[in-house]
C-alpha cells in the first residue's frame, strides 16, 4: 500500500477519473477502431451512445440558454462550449457514417445471420432491412423479373460460390496493445507467437487481432 | 451520408486527434471552470499552471489568454538525445514510446498519474498526459510529430529557443525515422512472418504508409495463400501423427 492508495481510501474522489472523460476515451477509441476495422464491429453495448447522445442534448440546451446572456465572460465560455460540442459531434457522425458505408458494401452479408445482425444498433437494423428491400424491389422491377425463376435469388451459394460478399477478415491492421499479453500471429512462411507488452504496436491480420481487441487487450490504431 | 473515406485514419483525423492531447498552460487572465463534455476544465488562475486540451489551449494562445509550457521531449537537448539514439544507439529499431502507466509509476517522477490504474477501462494516447509539462524527456509520444508542429506553427514564441532550430532539429529526426520505416517496409519479414512489429511509431508516420504497409502485407498474403494452405496442411498431418504416435505410446 502506497500514499495513493491511503488517500484514495480516505477520498474515494481521489483521482479517480470521471466518467466523462471515460466516455470520451471509449467513443474515440470505437471511432477509431470503426475507421480502421475491415467489418463491422459490434454496437456499444453498455449504453455508450445513450449516454453521449443525452450529453450532447444537455449541451445543446445550455448553450442556448447561455446564448441569451450578453456578459462577455460567459461570451468566451460560451466559444469554448460551442467547439467542443462540435468536436464531439463530428465523433459520433463519423463513427455512424463510417458504420453505415460498412453495412452498405456488405448489407446482405451483416442481415444473413443473428450473431451478425446483433452487432447493428436497431436503428441501423432498420435502415439496412429497409434498404435492402427497397434494392431488391428496384432489381425486381428492372431486370430480375424477366429472369427465369431460379436465377432470381441475390443471396445464391450454389456451386460453392457464395453470391453474398463479405469482408476480408484476414486484412492487415495495426493494433496497439494495452495490456501485457501473448500474441499469436498467421504468416504466409511461418506462423508466430511473442509476449507483447503494453504500448507496443504490431501489424497482423484482423482475425488473429480481433480476439485481443474483442477482450480490450489491444486497441485499433 | 456513409463516409467515403478508405479504411485508416487520414491526417486530417490524426490531427483532430492530436488536439485532444493535454499540454500545459500558464494562462495570463483568470477563467472559470468551463463545464465540457469532457469534463469541467479547471479554473485558470495566473500564475498557476494547468493542464488543457490542445484545441482549447491554442484558443487561448491566440487570444492571449495564456501561454503554452512546451512539453520536455520538444526541447532541443531532448531531441537531441533523441536523434543520437535514432542513429547510433539503435539504428534498426524506432526509439521507444513514452513508457506506459502501468510500468513507470514508480520510477519517473513524469508519469505519477495513475490514469491507466483502471481495470474496467484503459487510457492511450491522446488520453495520456505526454505532452504536458510533467511529460519525461527523450521519449516521442505517439502524436509527437503534429503537436512540435502545431506548437511551432502557433506558439513559436513559447519555445525555449529560436524555432528555427527546433525545426531543423525535428527534420533531422523525421528523416531518421523516415529512413527505418523504408528500410522496416523493404525487410524480408513483411507479411510472410505472423505479424510486424512497429513499437515507438508516431501517428502521422503511420498514417503516412499505412496504405502501403498493409497493401504490401495483403498482396504478400494473397500471393502466398495457396503456399500457406498447403503449409497449414502439412502441418496439420504432421500433427496428426504425432498425436496417432502418442495414441500407440499409450497403447503400450
Amino acid at each position: 500500500m502506497d500514499i495513493d492508495d491511503i488517500l484514495r481510501e480516505v477520498d474515494p474522489s481521489f483521482d479517480s477519473v470521471p466518467q466523462e472523460t471515460r466516455d470520451v476515451q471509449a467513443l474515440t477509441r470505437a471511432w477509431v477502431a470503426e475507421r480502421s476495422a475491415p467489418e463491422l464491429l459490434p454496437w456499444p453495448a453498455d449504453g455508450l451512445f445513450e449516454r453521449v447522445n443525452d450529453k450532447i442534448k444537455n449541451q445543446i440546451e445550455k448553450v442556448e440558454e447561455m446564448t441569451g446572456d450578453m456578459d462577455p465572460k460567459t461570451n468566451f465560455a460560451l466559444i469554448v462550449i460551442q467547439t467542443e460540442l462540435e468536436r464531439y459531434r463530428y465523433l459520433v457522425r463519423s463513427y455512424l457514417r463510417a458504420r453505415i458505408a460498412k453495412i452498405d458494401k456488405h448489407t446482405l452479408h451483416y442481415l444473413s445471420t443473428d450473431a451478425l445482425r446483433s452487432r447493428l444498433s436497431e436503428l441501423e437494423l432498420a435502415y439496412a432491412t429497409r434498404h435492402q428491400a427497397l434494392l431488391h424491389n428496384h432489381y425486381l422491377s428492372s431486370f430480375l423479373a424477366s429472369f427465369p425463376a431460379g436465377l432470381q435469388n441475390l443471396n445464391d451459394s450454389s456451386g460453392n460460390i457464395n453470391m453474398v460478399d463479405t469482408p476480408d477478415l484476414d486484412t492487415a491492421v495495426f493494433v496497439r496493445l494495452l495490456r501485457d499479453t501473448v500474441v499469436q500471429g498467421r504468416g504466409v512462411h511461418k506462423d508466430d507467437e511473442m509476449e507483447g507488452t503494453d504500448g507496443s504496436i504490431l501489424i497482423l491480420r484482423w482475425s488473429d487481432a480481433k480476439g485481443l481487441c474483442e477482450r480490450g487487450d489491444a486497441e485499433l490504431v | 451520408m456513409a463516409l467515403s473515406l478508405p479504411p485508416g485514419l487520414t491526417h486530417s483525423e490524426v490531427a483532430f486527434l492530436c488536439e485532444m492531447e493535454l499540454v500545459t498552460v500558464v494562462p495570463r487572465q483568470r477563467l472559470e471552470s468551463i463545464p465540457l463534455l469532457r469534463g469541467k476544465t479547471p479554473a485558470l488562475r495566473p500564475p498557476h499552471r494547468a493542464d488543457l486540451p490542445l484545441w482549447l489551449a491554442l484558443l487561448l494562445k491566440k487570444q492571449r489568454r495564456a501561454n503554452i509550457v512546451p512539453p520536455p521531449w520538444l526541447h532541443p537537448a531532448s531531441l537531441a538525445e533523441l536523434i543520437h539514439r535514432e542513429t547510433k544507439v539503435d539504428p534498426e529499431k524506432f526509439s521507444a514510446p513514452p513508457p506506459t502507466p502501468s510500468r513507470a509509476r514508480y520510477n519517473l517522477p513524469g508519469l505519477a498519474h495513475r490514469a491507466n490504474d483502471d481495470e474496467r477501462q484503459i487510457f492511450s494516447p491522446p488520453f495520456l498526459p505526454s505532452c504536458t509539462a510533467a511529460a519525461p524527456a527523450g521519449y516521442l509520444p505517439y502524436h509527437w510529430l503534429e503537436m512540435a508542429e502545431t506548437l511551432l506553427a502557433h506558439a513559436a514564441d513559447d519555445m525555449p529557443v529560436p524555432a528555427g532550430e527546433i525545426r531543423g532539429l525535428l527534420r533531422d529526426l523525421v528523416e531518421v525515422r523516415a529512413a527505418k520505416m523504408r528500410a522496416g517496409i523493404g525487410s524480408a519479414g513483411l507479411g510472410g512472418d505472423g505479424f510486424l512489429e512497429m513499437t515507438g511509431v508516431g501517428a502521422v508516420e503511420l498514417a503516412e504508409s499505412r496504405g502501403f504497409v498493409l497493401g504490401v502485407v495483403d498482396g504478400v498474403r494473397k500471393i502466398g495463400a495457396s503456399a500457406e494452405a498447403s503449409r497449414r496442411e502439412e502441418e496439420l498431418e504432421a500433427g496428426d501423427r504425432e498425436d496417432d504416435d502418442d495414441d500407440e505410446d499409450m497403447g503400450i
